[in-house]
């Protein structure tokens, strides 16, 4: 996973299979060093994150699970989810 | 997943059995995105009816295999749907050093452009 900001939102009403309603969201990625890595990412969200919220992002499969979680998920389209929203860190 | 632009689309007659049937697009990447791959374009199977000049959400990666009709299909790169906005705080994602840019939240209505 990475660490990110909620920057924005994707409005797409034609979508795959399975994301009908589903919120999408730009992320913009940080660095080792918690700063903005000039990097962006389209993430779908279940946990209602809001633009300037801090965020982690899980890529690859493990997105999948966020979305649906279990076996039957992998017809998803999706490569990146939101996992969790960070309230702080040491 | 990354935001792109339809650049074109590619033929193929002799394929992979399990891509029989699925639309090729060429996308470019929009410049702050970077696919892992690399590159400046990618090639994306279709299952969403894009077309050239649409602005696309691409998924990459394993996960992309759900696209064209199953898990077995050798397909890295899928376009998961067709943008028609975008809200964004540019201000929020500003790097250091990084020059002047739009500072407030803005929207781009992508349905009122050139789309088809």
């Amino acid at each position: 996973m990475i660490r990110g900001t909620v920057v924005g939102q994707v409005w797409a009403t034609r979508k795959a299979r399975g994301l009908d309603g589903q919120t999408l969201l730009m992320i913009a990625a940080r660095d080792a060093d918690g700063n903005p890595s000039g990097r962006l990412v389209v993430a779908a969200d279940v946990l209602d994150a809001r633009v300037g919220d801090e965020v982690t992002v899980a890529f690859g499969s493990g997105a999948r699970n966020v979305l649906r979680p279990g076996a039957e998920n992998r017809d998803l389209l999706c490569d990146a989810a939101v996992a969790a929203i960070v309230e702080g860190e040491g | 997943m990354i935001l792109g632009r339809v650049i074109g689309e590619v033929w193929a007659t002799r394929r992979d059995p399990r891509l029989a049937g699925a639309k090729l697009l060429v996308v470019r990447p929009h410049g702050l995105y970077e696919p892992a791959i690399g590159g400046r374009h990618l090639v994306a199977t279709d299952d969403v009816h894009a077309g050239v000049g649409d602005e696309v959400i691409v998924c990459l990666g394993a996960p992309a295999r759900a696209s064209a009709g199953g898990n077995d299909t050798p397909v890295d790169a899928a376009i998961l749907g067709v943008v028609d906005r975008v809200d964004f705080d540019a201000g929020l994602m500003a790097t250091p050093g990084a020059g002047p840019g739009i500072k407030r939240p803005f929207s781009i209505d992508l349905t009122a452009g050139a789309r088809r």
